[in-house]
């Protein structure tokens, strides 16, 4: 009985901190490193700012949303950019993965150009 | 026999629980329901000063036109986030740590002011409690102008489904806290619906002036507006901060500092605040008025002997002596016979006791009197009669007739 308990509270420990770690970072871009395809960001959380680098894979996507240029659409589109387009200033969230004591984005969503 | 004792417990357990979950008193500001604030953007917190007299116009909120420019604006700069619907389920938003508002959440929207909206479509998540929680939302107001703002108001306004102008009036709950505090705390004196006719209001000052304010009347006495304006928020906050300085009756026996009004400056700002915008929503024209014009007070020149002797002659040519006496002390001629605009006695103030000044003894609280007047009492305004430099002089001279009161420096100071 005890051993099932241990288990089952290490389990729900994990299922925690893997969902903690897979929470949206949002903030403003502060700098782009394309040698080291990172994105620094400026970001606000529970009253504290902090830099936080945001790691890129090959798989990482960056998309803005731009009205549908089909004829009677009027809803939101995905377009894809790269790292490098991103700018300084810009609002984005990144959807990113806790692995290694890195933050490595899945997808990064531009909220704001400016 | 033991299982079912358990059984029984668990039910019983289980029943309790789920009375007590109906029986929950209402989730409100009052009683500190902060739950819904952690989910999303919204903070009960009141607007700042600087934007608290940004109220909306009343036609805005219903205006086709306006609704129409709205909706463009929105379109472009708002729906990626807040949705087409303004469900708050853009496909950007949707990924935020801290979710978009929902404006078609009645509740929700009829809780937010409308110079709180107006405050946060202007600053967005830039400002302090919105940007420590995270919010991403960005300032308009260097890209969209006030009416554009209003209109961009406007359009997200139809989605709550109300169809009339977003004023407290119309949504009692966006002052549910300053109405508790009112009740608690103003109720007294200034009665239920804020006439200034509240059960100890007679006796503060039995037959006399001053009176307890009638807040949904066009005259309040201490402003930094000119004369026959409403007052600016700010200047709310200094009387509810500062209180009201005069002797009184029996009930004021025990306020500190000779206040007819007791000082709320141990109260919270922010509640403070609350409690000034439900007074201000006893009387529409604080929605009515467009363009709001502060008296500046410049700087105060050095007191020297040359202006307090034309100070003097200031206060003999503009009839200040003929209430107030020759020497200040309340005695002019025409001091017994003063009545205020609810025709009861009124005493002109004695200039020899600056701690009884109602509207502050600080120069600044004394030039800010002259320029505005005391609405409501015969104390009249004087910022068209003289120039910023002659009115420092009479400062001057009215602050030299108390004993402690401002003096020239010595010869051997200067």
């Amino acid at each position: 009985m005890s051993r099932f308990m241990a288990v089952a509270l290490s389990g729900l420990c994990w299922l925690g901190s893997a969902i903690a770690d897979e929470a949206p970072i949002s903030g403003i871009v502060k700098f782009v490193d394309l040698a080291a395809q990172t994105l620094t960001l400026e970001s606000t959380a529970r009253g504290k700012t902090r830099q936080v680098v945001v790691h890129f894979k090959p798989g990482t996507r960056i998309v803005k949303f731009i009205r549908s240029a089909e004829p009677g659409e009027t809803g939101f589109v995905e377009q894809a950019l790269t790292l490098a387009e991103l700018k300084p200033g810009w609002i984005v969230s990144a959807e990113a993965r806790h692995e290694r004591d890195k933050e490595v984005a899945d997808v990064v969503k531009v909220v704001l150009e400016r | 026999m033991r299982s079912r004792a358990l059984m029984l417990l668990v039910g019983s357990g289980a029943f309790l629980a789920l009375a007590l979950w109906i029986a929950r008193p209402p989730a409100s500001l009052a009683n500190g329901d902060k739950d819904h604030e952690d989910k999303g953007g919204h903070a009960h917190v009141p607007a700042p000063l600087e934007y608290a007299d940004a109220h909306m116009p009343l036609g805005a909120w219903t205006d086709p036109a306006m609704i129409a420019r709205g909706k463009e604006i929105y379109a472009v700069r708002c729906a990626v986030c807040h949705g087409d619907a303004g469900d708050g389920k853009g496909p950007a938003g949707v990924a935020l740590p801290l979710k978009p508002s929902d404006f078609r959440a009645k509740a929700g929207v009829a809780e937010m002011r409308d110079n709180y909206w107006f405050w946060r479509v202007s600053e967005g998540g830039q400002v302090e409690p919105f940007k420590g929680k995270g919010s991403a939302m960005p300032p308009w107001k260097g890209q969209l102008s006030v009416e554009e703002r209003w209109a961009v108001m406007a359009y997200q306004h139809t989605f709550s489904g109300h169809l009339g102008p977003h004023v407290p009036w119309e949504h009692p709950a966006s002052l549910a806290m300053g109405r508790d505090i009112y009740a608690m705390a103003c109720v007294m004196c200034h009665g239920a619906e804020g006439r200034g006719d509240g059960s100890v209001g007679p006796m503060l000052s039995p037959r006399r002036a001053p009176q307890p304010r009638d807040f949904t009347s066009a005259e309040f006495k201490f402003r930094s507006t000119p004369s026959g304006q409403l007052p600016t928020t700010a200047d709310l906050l200094r009387t509810v901060t500062e209180g009201v300085r005069s002797s009184g009756g029996p009930m004021t026996i025990g306020l500190r500092g000779h206040r007819i009004m007791p000082s709320f400056r141990y109260m919270p700002a922010a509640q403070r605040l609350e409690v000034i915008e439900y007074v201000k929503s006893l009387n529409r024209g604080f929605w009515e008025r467009r363009e709001i014009k502060t008296i500046a007070v410049p700087a105060a020149p050095p007191v020297t002997h040359e202006r307090l002797s034309r100070g003097k002659q200031i206060y003999a040519d503009a009839e200040c002596l003929a209430c107030h006496g020759e020497r200040g002390r309340g005695d002019g001629p025409s001091a017994p016979t003063l009545k205020d605009n609810r025709d009861v006695p009124i005493a002109a103030t004695d200039l020899t006791k600056p701690e009884r000044f109602k509207n502050g003894a600080r120069p600044a609280d004394v030039y800010r009197t002259l320029m505005t007047g005391l609405a409501g009492t015969p104390m009249p305004s004087y910022a068209d009669s003289l120039d910023p430099d002659l009115m420092w002089d009479l400062v001057h001279h009215v602050l030299s007739l108390s004993r402690q009161g401002e003096r020239p420096p010595k010869a051997a100071e200067r």
